[in-house]
């Protein structure tokens, strides 16, 4: 299937919403800041796709060796664990290397990304799946709809809870963009951990609505 | 810090889930019964409490004297999922019931329990420090996930619209949930401290 013409569909889908909306759970507690979030997504993402891409190679390779024998349930956990943990790490030390505000800044949500339910299903799926492509397409279409929901809700809270936007500072511009009428008066509530909350719930709400318009199923609108 | 004042941050003012964010995937949006609920917050609350302490020891007395710093990630996942084994075995033989109740893989994996051993470790607590502030991470922990499964309940016999059933409502419930838990503040902590 290609990436463009599977994505809208695949990740508008009941399940992959509420995969999505559960992998971001934690991330969101980063979308205070649209540069955080940008992060966060680079590292979902590139950890998700290259776990889903060493699943598949260890699957292939396990076929056609012993390795196939080790394919008890807790030592597939365990292994998809450990690769998404190991990628993670290398995804620390590259951030910490490249970016040590952004490193301080996720702080220990950037560990977390290991056990992310879209990282640890993209390590399985690619464990699972025959087909590397295909294991690899599915990571990066999770992976885009992750970063797309979570710089959305980072543009929201930070746009209205600070009114700015924060972004890269390049040479004579340090990153931050003041929105004039909502920075005199910003709305601080969203800037709270429970307006991740509300704002992940309510993204969940209206993909479904979407969704449902889309199929031209108006029947599933009334209460 | 007094060790009330890390019972309290950790429980109430800091709550791992509704401050921090972290294992809402598990308290606030897995469906069950009451009754899992409770097992699923009894089990995550123990391993979070020996994690704190395992992560500890693997931090402060290998890792960082080797220097090996940089592999804490793998260190603790890997630890914190072979203990969550551990304690399925130990419980199916104290309780095999119990265990039918709880799902250990998504105990393992709950970004919670990790996410206490981060902070335990990243703040310098010491062992006892962080045995402490683990319990009182679950404490807060199973607090939540029993109130967020009675909320849940509640919920499922009311009119809502649509296309907020379910997985939508409850992260709403818990958003307005974690505004209520803001009135445990810093404030808060230095009142009932007398700091």
């Amino acid at each position: 299937m290609a990436l463009d013409a599977g994505l809208g569909k695949r990740i508008a889908g009941e399940h992959r919403i509420s995969m999505l909306l559960l992998g971001l759970c934690p991330a969101v507690a980063v979308s205070v800041r649209v540069i955080d979030a940008l992060w966060m997504s680079a590292g979902v993402f590139s950890v998700a796709l290259l776990a889903a891409l060493c699943g598949a190679l260890v699957r292939r390779w396990g076929r056609s060796g012993e390795g196939a024998a080790a394919g008890a349930t807790v030592g597939k956990w365990m292994g998809a664990l450990a690769l998404s943990s190991c990628l993670t790490a290398c995804f620390e030390v590259v951030l910490l290397a490249v970016a040590p505000e952004a490193s301080a800044s996720l702080g220990i949500y950037a560990p977390l990304i290991a056990v992310n339910c879209l990282v640890l299903g993209s390590a399985g799926t690619g464990a699972r799946d025959s087909s590397i492509t295909r294991a690899v397409l599915d990571a990066a279409e999770q992976g885009l709809g992750f970063s797309a929901c979570l710089l959305l809700i980072a543009l929201l809270r930070e746009s209205l809870g600070a009114g700015t936007i924060t972004l890269f500072a390049v040479d004579g511009f340090n990153g931050v963009i003041a929105i004039p009428s909502l920075a005199r008066d910003p709305a601080r509530a969203l800037g709270a951990s429970g307006a991740g909350l509300l704002c992940l719930g309510y993204l969940g709400a209206s993909a479904r609505l979407l969704r449902w318009r889309g199929e031209g199923r108006e029947k599933e609108l009334s209460p | 810090m007094s060790w009330g004042g890390i019972i309290i941050t950790f429980a109430l003012v800091d709550n791992v889930i509704l401050s921090r964010l972290l294992g809402v995937r598990h308290s606030v949006c897995m469906p069950g019964s009451m009754r899992a609920a409770v097992g699923t917050g009894i089990s995550t609350a123990l391993l979070m409490a020996v994690s704190a302490v395992v992560g500890w020891a693997l931090g402060t007395l290998a890792l960082v004297p080797l220097g090996f710093s940089f592999l804490q990630t793998p260190a603790f996942v890997l630890a914190v999922a072979g203990l969550a084994l551990l304690l399925r075995q130990a419980a199916a033989r104290v309780s095999p019931a119990f265990v039918k109740d709880v799902s250990f893989p998504e105990v393992a994996v709950n970004c919670a329990t990790l996410g206490v051993v981060l902070i335990t470790t990243r703040g310098g607590y010491t062992a006892g420090e962080s045995l402490v502030a683990g319990s009182a991470a679950g404490l807060g922990y199973f607090l939540v996930t029993v109130m967020m499964t009675a909320i849940r309940e509640r919920l499922e016999v009311e009119q809502v619209p649509r296309a907020l059933r379910g997985l939508p409502l409850h992260l709403i419930s818990a958003g307005l949930l974690a505004y209520a838990f803001m009135a445990f503040d810093r404030a808060f902590l230095a009142r009932v401290l007398g700091g």
